[in-house]
């Protein structure tokens, strides 16, 4: 076998580093912005990819695999990693394509579908009506679900034409609503009523399977998210207790084996409160959070997604150990609107610890590209409980050093200092409903930079730098990229 | 490119300090920020045309004005694209488009000026207050740049 990784960066490194130890020969791709990109190292060959469309383009990747011989296909996440057409172009090219099978990918990548599958298979889903075509029949669903109600958009999600509705006196205006924005986005403006689950936490199960076979590996709790975008995740789930979590684990698996279901895979859940769980969806690929799952398990899920690829067996699923709790660091500014940013890398330094796992896309020397996701490193620490875990990830979060982007990095480390963090109140609407304020720098570095921008540019910085701190001046003007003073939000 | 170790309040504290053409980083255990440097009188003075920056490093996908256009404060002026989010940049003030420094399709760099708005003639007179020309530009930027985060794409 010879792997192509049709992705880049963090999860193409993280793929490839199991491919060499494995023993796999390897090839890169890269589109014309990721010339040089620190991904392509870690693999045997290297490849550029024609085109605008680059990881998306199936054609060129396909393309790419002949020229260089691969074999098999690893999608990695994002891209093409869910699309049954990639899935079936590559096996019509003679090309393994290491993910599930086009069926599968069809059968429980539609929400639709996958809701059904779900409801065949005994397993809870949120009670709600399909297709309400008035307010009459809006107010019906609701009536029997019981308010408070969600109205949502049939056509399309990302938050877009959906609207809570507390009471009846307020759908009618909340329904007309919802449908402008359902058209306007989607042009569909078809509306789905559901039970409004509140407070919610977000629990998904990690799958694996061989096509007949499947076994969960645990559960990973990602309810700290922003606009849809998970920002903190960590296994066990701290706020699940053991009849959940069993009947999480054995709903995920018993889906999984009805989809006949191939290599990795996640389940996921809405847990409400008492404990009470609700299918959501199925994500039919690898996900960015699957090393919370390796930490604690001590399986390799690309290696076992490999195996499986190859005709082998399932691993067994190993008994869980400790707590692992993986942060997302992101070139964006969490006090300026969550504004991304890119640029050069100008100074980087992790933290080595043993209970520390660094997946990085980024070096020092290179750059955060505009063209992709900001998704820069995932930094996940493993502790014999949660609070070792916790302590254990804010340490390392304190000892890593990125200079040249404005990241995340102060952010996540108030999420985990937290008391609602510390006391796993972690629920979907938790970190939309807190305020962040911008943590102050200290007054040693406000004077390290004024004595660095002080001296001639160009000159060795720093140098001048290991003086007594001067007056703390949090009013400094500095503070923006053009030294116009920093908002806040 | 390096770090430093300086005292702060009564323990060792270790910065990083990395010199650019712009300003400097400085990092610090659980932080960094860019500093730019202090600005001159000249920009301050009333008058002085409001120049918008780049809030972040991107491209520019569209330029919705020309120079000599009348504009009024968050008129649209043009739009930013990066990390598949799109950004949209408004007149931080009323006045006359002076200079556009960027054209369609190019990549701009954060903090690199985009366009210069000089005040509209009459209103010359009137601009007493001692605000400065430039503050309220880039923070018209950044607030117009919020509402355009909505767009944020749901990977996993």
């Amino acid at each position: 076998m010879k792997v192509l990784v049709a992705n880049r960066g963090e999860i193409a490194a993280r793929v490839f580093k199991t491919l060499r130890e494995m023993g796999v020969p390897s090839v890169a791709v890269h589109s014309a912005a990721d010339r040089g990109a620190p991904h392509l190292d870690l693999a045997d060959e290297v490849a550029a990819l024609g085109g605008a469309d680059g990881y998306l383009d199936g054609a060129a990747l396909i393309a790419a695999a002949r020229a260089t011989g691969a074999t098999a296909v690893h999608p990695g996440y994002g891209f093409l990693s869910q699309s049954a057409e990639f899935a079936a172009a590559c096996e019509a090219a003679g090309l393994i394509f290491i993910g599930p099978t086009p069926e599968a990918m069809r059968l429980l990548g539609d929400k639709r579908a996958s809701r059904r599958a779900a409801e065949e298979c005994g397993i809870p889903v949120i009670p709600g009506a399909n297709v309400c075509e008035t307010n009459d029949d809006a107010t019906r669903a609701a009536d029997r679900v019981g308010w408070p109600v969600l109205l949502k958009a049939a056509g399309g999600g990302g938050g877009k034409g959906m609207r809570l509705v507390e009471r009846e006196a307020d759908l009618d205006e909340a329904f007309a609503a919802a449908q402008r924005e359902a058209g306007a986005a989607f042009s569909d403006p078809r509306l789905l009523v559901e039970k409004y689950i509140a407070p919610a936490r977000h629990v998904e199960v990690q799958i694996l399977g061989d096509g007949r076979e499947a076994v969960a590996l645990g559960e990973r709790e990602c309810s700290l998210q922003r606009r849809y975008q998970k920002v903190i995740e960590e296994g066990p789930s701290p706020g699940i207790g053991a009849a959940t979590r069993r009947a999480l684990l054995d709903d995920a698996a018993r889906l999984a084996r009805r989809a006949a279901y191939r290599s990795a895979g996640t389940v996921e859940f809405l847990v409400g409160p008492g404990g009470a769980h609700y299918f959501l969806e199925v994500n039919t690929r690898l996900q960015v959070e699957h090393p919370v799952t390796e930490m604690i398990t001590g399986l390799d899920i690309v290696a076992a997604q490999v195996d499986i690829a190859r005709g082998g067996a399932l691993p067994d699923a190993p008994a869980p150990r400790g707590h692992a709790i993986e942060a997302r660091l992101n070139a964006e500014d969490p006090h300026r609107g969550f504004l991304p940013s890119a640029g050069p890398v100008l100074m980087l330094d992790w933290p080595a610890r043993p209970w520390l796992r660094i997946d990085a896309g980024v070096r020092e020397g290179g750059e955060v590209r505009p063209e992709y996701d900001p998704l820069i490193a995932k930094i996940i620490a493993w502790g014999g409980d949660r609070e070792q875990a916790r302590r254990r990830l804010a340490e390392g979060l304190r000892a890593t050093t990125l200079l040249g982007v404005a990241t995340n990095l102060a952010f996540l480390i108030q999420v985990l200092e937290s008391d609602m963090f510390r006391r796993g109140e972690t629920y979907t609407a938790t970190l939309e409903k807190t305020a962040w304020p911008e943590p102050e720098a200290p007054a040693a570095a406000i004077a390290a930079a004024r004595r660095a921008l002080a001296a001639p540019a160009g000159a060795a910085a720093g140098d001048d730098a290991a003086g007594a701190a001067g007056p703390s001046d949090r009013h400094s003007p500095w503070a923006m990229p053009d030294g116009t003073g920093r908002l806040r939000p | 490119m390096s770090f430093v170790h300086v005292e702060h309040e009564g323990r060792r504290l270790r910065l990083a300090v990395v010199r650019t053409a712009r300003g400097v980083w400085v990092g610090w255990p659980g932080g960094a920020r860019f500093f730019g440097p202090e600005r001159g009188e000249a920009a301050a003075a009333p008058g002085a045309p409001a120049e918008v920056r780049a809030p972040m490093t991107g491209r520019v996908v569209k330029v919705a004005v020309e120079p000599g256009r009348a504009v009024v404060t968050d008129d649209l002026l043009l739009i930013l694209h990066a990390m598949k989010m799109e950004y949209r940049l408004t007149a931080p003030r009323d006045g006359v488009v002076e200079r556009i420094f960027c054209a369609e399709g190019e990549m701009v760099d954060l903090g690199a000026t985009l366009v210069a708005i000089a005040p509209a003639p009459a209103a010359v007179p009137a601009v007493a207050a001692p605000a400065t020309a430039a503050g309220p530009a880039t923070a018209a930027a950044t607030r117009a740049a919020v509402p355009g985060a909505e767009g944020g794409g749901g990977a996993a």
